[in-house]
């Protein structure tokens, strides 16, 4: 992966609205990566169903899966490390651990991208619980059906996943949708776009 | 009959893939009852291993949920697997839980479900065979429960991905070193990989342990078809690689998944071969769950957290406050520590559960191995048995009582033991009588069946103003007891007591010591003098190759920032005043320049002149969007660091803006919010009593009843635990509350703030400080 792709998505996470940060976060972002790299256990576990499962069949999935010959649910990590080496670093360099943080969010939200690359052509974007009015305890019915403990995420009772850097999702299957600002349900919502950015991330177009 | 170590053992293969051939579906324990004679040809069908399996692997009262119970699963699961008329080894997976601080499973649930397995089966199978691990701490549960509970043999085999580490990144060397530590029979690898893949794992493990090593690959890595997981390796080619590990030195061989009697019957011919004998260099090593640490050379331990002589550290640990012992052991791994001792150790305190709590709140942060430093029987116990990994135990000594008592814990968890040279009648004075102790020492320990690579010897330092004329017995005693073949340990800073300039003598007697061969000085590593000279040494010693490690350290050095306690690597140079420091967030320059400052200005002249305006600016510059939180983050740690320098000089009372609480609700477990918000407030001089997070509200209500503080803040960052934050401030308000209660995280507006009672919502933790600030001036 190329660490310079990931940059303008970090921008965004570390809240540079468009702007350009100064080398030091550069320099400091590249060597989060460098670590990064060495410590993450990127692991991807997901399951294909032909029939949309039960708690999908409801708003705002169901708008979203129009048209999807079937769907892929989804779950990765980056692994306990990262999560550790990011409370360290709150503890030893607070700066440092926001950019880590961002870094690890930017670098997971990539690999997922270049995972699913290889599932398919004609797929939607991965589309999380929680978002777009979306009710973040259907977390839960993604653990039900694909068990990721193995891949070590738990889900706690408050649908958080532990590792902290984890993410479980929603993909339609036999229709193109990429992330755009148009076909997402939290358009008007949302905060990047009042901002003049998007969560997909670059800089300020 | 099976000769572990000495004859090649074969395993049968998958269970699972042999029920999906006969087309059964569902709990697969339960067909132990509902299908026993299929399962009984299945065992059968494997008739040319050397050990079957019982059909247990997700039987424990954690995974299973099947329709009966544990107990009958379990035994008929054994008469099943008798049918093949081989060997039965209880076959034992994971609860499929992740333990805490990774999921939510304690320790002992873990151990409790396995020792229910043991207290079944242990008079009833040959020996337990635990399997398919992907976490180092939930293995030893279970090797501690099978040894507690049962008395039979006890294989352990961890799954490891490509880049040779366990899901929670242990490498086969801290695998081997913490197994063989917890004294199981065989340890190895299966799953995950095909027996192409585990080719590195298996010379890792061979070269890191002398046990019996134990390798059952998957067939092949599974393709996935029509949704179907599909295995395409041949019998021939799988036997060709088994092959190759038995010419390495494995003992015991054996199919993971998509294996079927075939792949079984092409490896049966190395049964009862001479295992090919190998030579371990034993290393005396100590670890983590994600570090090893070998003690060669010189290691840094720090000494820091240790109450003798601290009165913060003392407090912290009365009431419980582990954050303060967290900070102190990053501070030291920060500093270049290799491993950190713990001394919890004040009087009337309960030692074993604080050793153990203490234990387990600084592993979560550091990977740093820890030494458990106490006298306490049964802390070291409790340090010992929850510690995840090979811990160094400090100490004993030649008083045979003393050994008795330490002995059995350091065999039974694998721990290295500091061996003291004193007893019954204290310190000699010659370096031989010390030799003598520590010959004692390390025959006692083999008698206790604990090797000599696991023994460190403390030739004990005095200090240099009472007993001026046996610092250099300290230093020949170690050069003798080198000879012996063990690694060494002092306490360096004990030689300059009572005497002036302590760290010139402390430095000039370390590198006194490191010649003579000292592995481990216990020091101070915030003290750059001395983890200088360990830096050199290394250098000078050959040790460092190529100076990497000095040059990395040293690159940006000038004899001007000499003084300085903190590297300031990297740090901008042009920051040249406090101002400047904190305003471009240079945190170790900030903290020297203030020092220097206070010797001109008044403290609260600095405060109000130069860190508060220096503040302000950057807030100015925050909101308007020309400077960005990692800068807000970055000035405000250096602005923390010039006030804890002048919050030494001020008076205890009335320094600081007041008292505000921290912490993130029950159930959220997001805190980096909260942390950025703790910093900026100690940036602006307020004091924060951080409850961490996933605090639930009876903590809450208690430290505000406990301490009454200006205001309290709470963190929350997703809708469901916003539910959580009310309570908290109901269960605030019906305590009687009168503090203002701040409420922020990404799901929160003024209107849920208000919704939920709250009094104020900040979107930052700028905004934060200027509502304080608004309030003080209002009081």
């Amino acid at each position: 992966m190329n660490s310079f792709d990931l940059q303008p998505l970090i921008h965004t996470y570390l809240g540079y609205k468009g702007v350009k940060p100064d080398e030091r976060v550069d320099r400091l972002i590249l060597s989060c990566l460098e670590e990064l790299e060495k410590i993450q256990g990127f692991r991807y576990h997901y399951k294909i169903f032909e029939d949309i499962p039960a708690f999908l069949q409801k708003e705002p999935y169901l708008s979203f899966l129009t048209g999807c010959s079937a769907v892929i649910l989804c779950v990765c990590t980056l692994g306990a490390e990262v999560d550790r080496k990011i409370k360290y670093l709150q503890r030893a360099d607070m700066q440092k651990s926001l950019i880590f943080d961002a870094c690890a969010s930017a670098y997971l939200e990539r690999r997922a991208d270049n995972f699913e690359a290889g599932l398919g052509k004609n797929l939607t974007y991965r589309f999380c619980p929680g978002y777009g009015g979306s009710d973040i305890s259907d977390i839960g019915y993604i653990f039900d059906l694909l068990k990721p403990e193995k891949i070590g995420i738990t889900l706690l009772e408050s649908n958080l996943m532990l590792p902290m850097k984890s993410m479980a999702g929603v993909i339609g299957v036999g229709k193109t949708a990429k992330k755009t600002c148009g076909n997402c349900f939290n358009f008007s919502a949302c905060e990047y776009r009042k901002e003049g950015t998007t969560c997909y991330g670059s800089e300020k177009k | 009959m099976l000769r572990l170590g000495k004859k090649v053992i074969v395993l049968d293969g998958a269970m699972g893939t042999q029920l999906e051939d006969m087309g059964l579906e569902g709990c697969p324990e339960d067909f132990n009852i509902t299908a026993s004679e299929k399962i009984k040809a299945i065992h059968r069908s494997y008739s040319a291993a050397d050990i079957i399996l019982t059909n247990t692997f997700g039987l424990n009262k954690i995974k299973y949920r099947g329709a009966f119970s544990i107990e009958e699963v379990a035994l008929r699961a054994i008469e099943n697997a008798r049918a093949a008329k081989k060997s039965v080894f209880f076959n034992i997976g994971p609860t499929g839980a992740m333990l805490k601080p990774l999921g939510t499973l304690l320790f002992d649930g873990a151990y409790s479900a396995f020792a229910e397995l043991a207290e079944i089966t242990k008079d009833l199978v040959d020996g337990y065979f635990v399997e398919t691990f992907s976490d180092l701490y939930e293995a030893k549960a279970c090797v501690l429960a099978l040894k507690e509970h049962a008395d039979k043999p006890i294989y352990v085999t961890m799954t490891f991905d490509s880049s040779c580490r366990t899901l929670t990144g242990s490498t086969p060397e801290i695998v081997a070193n913490t197994l063989e530590g917890l004294g199981v029979d065989a340890l190895g690898v299966n799953c995950s990989l095909g027996p192409k893949e585990m080719e590195s794992v298996v010379k890792r493990l061979l070269a890191a342990t002398d046990l019996p090593v134990i390798v059952e690959p998957n067939r092949g890595l599974p393709k996935l078809q029509n949704g179907k997981t599909v295995y395409e390796l041949g019998a021939e080619e799988f036997g060709y690689y088994i092959g190759k590990f038995v010419e390495m030195g494995v003992s015991v061989v054996g199919g993971c998944c998509g294996t079927t009697p075939e792949f079984i019957n092409a490896i049966s011919k190395y049964s009862q071969r001479e295992v090919v004998p190998r030579t371990v260099v034993k290393k005396t090593a100590v670890n983590s769950a994600t570090k090893l640490v070998e003690i060669d050379g010189v290691k840094i331990c720090g000494e820091r957290l240790n109450p003798t002589g601290k009165k913060k550290l003392k407090e912290a640990l009365i009431n419980g406050d582990y954050d303060y012992l967290v900070d102190e052991a990053v501070r030291q791994q920060e500093a270049g520590a290799d491993i950190l001792d713990v001394n919890v150790g004040i009087p009337k305190i309960d030692e074993p559960r604080v050793m153990a709590e203490v234990l387990q709140r600084v592993q979560e942060y550091s990977d740093l191995p820890l030494q458990i430093d106490s006298s306490d029987r049964d802390a070291i116990e409790a340090g010992a048995r929850c510690y995840n990994g090979i811990p160094i135990i400090n100490s004993v000594n030649g008083e045979e009582s003393v050994m008795e008592r330490v002995f059995p814990i350091a065999k039974k968890y694998g721990a290295v033991v500091l061996g003291l040279t004193m007893d019954d009648n204290g310190v000699p004075k010659t370096a031989e009588e010390r030799f003598d102790i520590a010959k004692r020492i390390i025959e006692r320990a083999q008698s206790y069946g604990i090797p000599r690579h696991k023994i460190m010897i403390d030739t004990l330092v005095l200090t240099a103003s009472a007993e001026q004329k046996l610092v250099t017995e300290t230093v020949k005693a170690l050069r003798l007891v080198k000879a012996l073949g063990v690694k060494t340990a002092l306490g360096v800073s004990n030689v300059s007591f009572g005497l002036p300039n302590r760290g010139l003598l402390n430095k000039t007697f370390l590198t006194m010591a490191m010649t003579c061969g000292l592995n481990m000085p216990i020091l101070n590593p915030l003290d750059g003098e001395m983890t200088g000279a360990v830096r050199a040494f290394a250098v000078l010693s050959g040790e460092d190759e190529n100076s990497e490690k000095y040059i990395d350290i040293y690159r940006d050095f000038t004899p001007a920032a000499a003084n300085s306690t903190l590297a300031a690597k990297g740090e901008d140079k042009s920051a040249a005043t406090l101002y400047d420091c904190v305003k471009k967030g240079v945190k170790g320059r900030a903290a020297e320049l203030c020092e220097a400052e206070l010797l001109r200005t008044e403290p609260m002249v600095l405060v109000n002149e130069v860190l508060i305006k220096a503040l302000d600016e950057v807030g100015k510059l925050y909101d308007s969007g020309k400077l960005f939180l990692p800068q807000l983050v970055s000035s405000a740690e250096a602005a923390k660091a010039a006030f804890e320098v002048i919050g030494k000089r001020l008076p205890k009372e009335g320094s600081g803006n007041g008292l505000i609480i921290l912490a993130t609700v029950k159930g959220d477990v997001h805190d980096i919010g909260k942390n950025i918000v703790k910093v900026v407030l100690e940036s602006h001089g307020f004091s924060v009593l951080d409850l961490g997070k996933d605090v639930p509200p009876e903590k809450v209500v208690e430290a505000y009843q406990k301490n009454k503080p200006l205001a309290v803040g709470l963190s929350a960052l997703m809708t469901t635990t916003v539910k959580s934050m009310e309570e908290t401030i109901k269960a605030l308000r019906a305590a009687g509350c009168t503090s203002n209660i701040f409420v922020g995280g990404a799901v929160l507006n003024s209107e849920i703030a208000r919704e939920i009672g709250a009094d104020y919502y900040t979107k930052d933790a700028l905004e934060f400080v200027k509502v304080l600030q608004t309030i003080k001036r209002q009081v």
